[in-house]
């Protein structure tokens, strides 16, 4: 038997270069599975194990949220109801500098709360507002930033296809995992108004003020009571048919999507084709994450038989480490995969290697799970991986360059870092709101 | 060709059915528990069932169409031919993957009803039904990487940044 640190090495180094020949992620993992299956699970019956753990790793009622939560943003997405409400928005603050920007953000936060896709969300943001704010004579950065940046923000306020994930994957409580992102969600999303505005006030030529119809009184309210109070309706079912314990959290994201479904019909903006392209949508979203999800169990289970995941826990609490230098390392690690690899995947190599150590060092497991969101929030926004930065290339107009959707997002992952780092010192960002609520 | 779209086509709808089949069937649950009505216990179970299901119906489409994730690292470094290269071996690693996955399916669902196990909840069926979209899915996976290996596409297309498509938006162009 080869010592836990060369086999770490032999998997990891394999699943590597699978990753950088262009092997889709899903099997990349299937790849290493064989492979570890041959060694370590007996063979033959190790691989015929690899078949039935691929079928039990999705056979999972946890995870059944996910397309309903991603079916919510499709709907919204192609039923053309979210451009109402951006609408609205845009009556009500029409003073503020930058208010383009800042009605990314906003109307993105409002997004966030109906849409378990944060795909779906900037896809949105950025084919509506992108092409408005260029027209307008906005700096490119200023007018792509926002829309990435509150992408991201998505994963931290329920629904979250991924928070659902996590929550499974790492034996967190989904329902209160799902609570815990919201005030590190708001404040951050509050930050990014307060930089956009800050920078459009001190340099005008970032956001150039136009004419806008200038409203006043009830004209002014009335599209946000029509068209963005009864999406929040939605965002308050999905919460409190979970927190009240009428439906289990993947109830409620059924109800959640019916729901969606439901206030388009009211809003006479449900057609067949809508539901079909909402309905496809969801189907590739959910299979992209879910696919990656089949090598999961045995990916686990091979760390673990080899001695690796035993291995190298036990070299980290043995090396008397404060837990804080342990801490750091664990974001460090994953912030830098987060450039590298999509979210499911960083999900499937630390979480076996992590969850141990959270055990042993009695963190909050609630605590821990919203850091891990925010590092992954940052993975969508990072170079050369980044989700979002991909998303937002295929939504803006060709004769923007790459790099400058790169330079764009970078003082949002700042601040993200900064919300990781307060949440560190500060647990009852994440920790509050779920005792409050769910009393976990 | 025409006919190989089209059936991925047909699996990326029925998945995106299953899932709508779903909601549908879990809304109805929650309402007649909490309302008093006909509550279906079976609707849990086939919850669990849809997701593989669905996953494994829209894995052959989502690979038609470059749709899985997959680190870009060299696509944006590496000359148009010898990514060319790359993505052959590529092909030929996924076919490989897929080959021996479906031979092991296969062994699964031979061994798992010739020993006759069941799946015993609220259903009660043949446990190696469970086991037979995998082989299917794997077989057509194993297809488009063969498809892919022996009659490459163009090289500039899946993988880049520039030409990189938005996930939620497969529906638009899969119609």
């Amino acid at each position: 038997m080869m010592p836990w640190w060369e086999t770490l090495a032999l998997l990891f180094g394999i699943l590597t270069v699978l990753l950088l020949v262009g092997l889709p992620a899903g099997f990349a993992f299937l790849g290493i599975n064989l492979v570890g299956a041959l060694i370590y699970l007996g063979g033959e019956a190790g691989l015929m194990q690899v078949v039935r753990n691929g079928v039990a790793s999705i056979t999972n009622f946890s995870l059944t949220p996910i397309p309903f939560f991603v079916l919510m943003g499709e709907v919204l997405f192609h039923t053309g109801v979210a451009m109402k409400a951006i609408d609205a928005f845009d009556n009500l603050i029409w003073r503020m500098p930058g208010r383009l920007a800042v009605i990314a953000v906003v109307a993105g936060t409002v997004f966030s709360a109906i849409s378990g896709s944060t795909v779906a969300t900037t896809a949105l943001l950025g084919s509506l507002l992108l092409p408005e704010m260029l027209k307008r004579g906005y700096q490119r950065r200023m007018a792509m930033g926002p829309i990435m940046a509150i992408g991201g923000v998505d994963m931290l306020i329920p629904p979250s296809a991924l928070t659902v994930l996590l929550g499974s994957l790492a034996g967190i409580s989904i329902s209160g995992l799902l609570v815990a992102g919201v005030v590190p969600g708001i404040l951050l999303a509050t930050i990014f108004v307060g930089y956009i505005v800050i920078r459009c006030v001190l340099d005008p030529t970032l956001a150039p003020s136009f004419e806008h119809n200038r409203v006043t009184g009830w004209a002014r309210w009335r599209p946000l009571i029509v068209y963005v109070a009864p999406l929040l309706f939605i965002f308050v079912v999905v919460v409190v048919s979970m927190t009240a314990g009428w439906a289990t959290p993947t109830e409620s994201a059924a109800v959640g999507a019916a729901a969606t479904v439901l206030v388009a019909f009211a809003y006479r903006a449900l057609t067949f084709r809508a539901l079909a392209r909402a309905l496809l949508g969801t189907a590739a979203i959910s299979g992209i994450i879910l696919f990656i999800i089949i090598g999961a169990t045995t990916f686990s289970q091979i760390l673990s038989f080899s001695g690796a995941t035993n291995g190298l826990v036990s070299l980290i609490q043995g090396a008397s480490l404060s837990q804080w230098v342990v801490l750091l390392g664990m974001m460090g690690i994953l912030l830098v995969l987060g450039c590298f690899v999509d979210q499911v995947s960083m999900m499937l190599i630390t979480l076996p290697f992590f969850m141990p150590l959270v055990a042993h060092y009695g963190w909050d497991p609630l605590w821990f799970g919203v850091m891990f969101l925010i590092c992954m929030q940052l993975g969508l926004l990072t170079p050369p991986f980044g989700m979002l930065l991909f998303t937002m290339r295929g939504v803006a107009p060709k004769s923007i360059a790459t790099q400058d959707i790169f330079r764009a997002v970078m003082p949002y992952v700042l601040f993200g870092m900064l919300m990781l780092l307060m949440v560190m010192l500060f647990p009852p960002l994440a920790t509050w709101l779920p005792k409050l609520l769910l009393g976990k | 060709m025409k006919a190989w779209a089209r059936l991925m086509q047909v699996c990326g709808g029925l998945s995106a059915a299953i899932i709508g089949i779903v909601v549908v069937l879990v809304c109805w649950d929650v309402a007649a528990r909490n309302l008093g009505g006909m509550s279906l216990p079976w609707i849990v179970e086939v919850t669990e069932y849809s997701l593989p299901l669905a996953t494994f119906l829209a894995a052959p489409w989502l690979m038609f169409r470059y749709e899985h994730v997959r680190l870009d690292l060299l696509a944006t470094t590496l000359s148009p031919r010898t990514l060319a290269h790359v993505e052959r071996v590529a092909a030929a690693v996924c076919l490989l993957v897929s080959a021996v996955i479906v031979w092991y399916a296969i062994a699964v669902i031979v061994d798992t009803r010739s020993i006759g196990a069941q799946v015993i909840k609220s259903l009660v069926f043949p446990e190696w039904w469970l086991f037979v979209p995998v082989p299917i899915c794997f077989t057509l996976l194993g297809l488009e990487c063969a498809r892919r290996l022996f009659f490459p596409p163009p090289p500039t297309l899946p993988m880049t940044a520039d030409t990189a498509a938005v996930p939620g938006d497969a529906a638009g162009s899969a119609r």
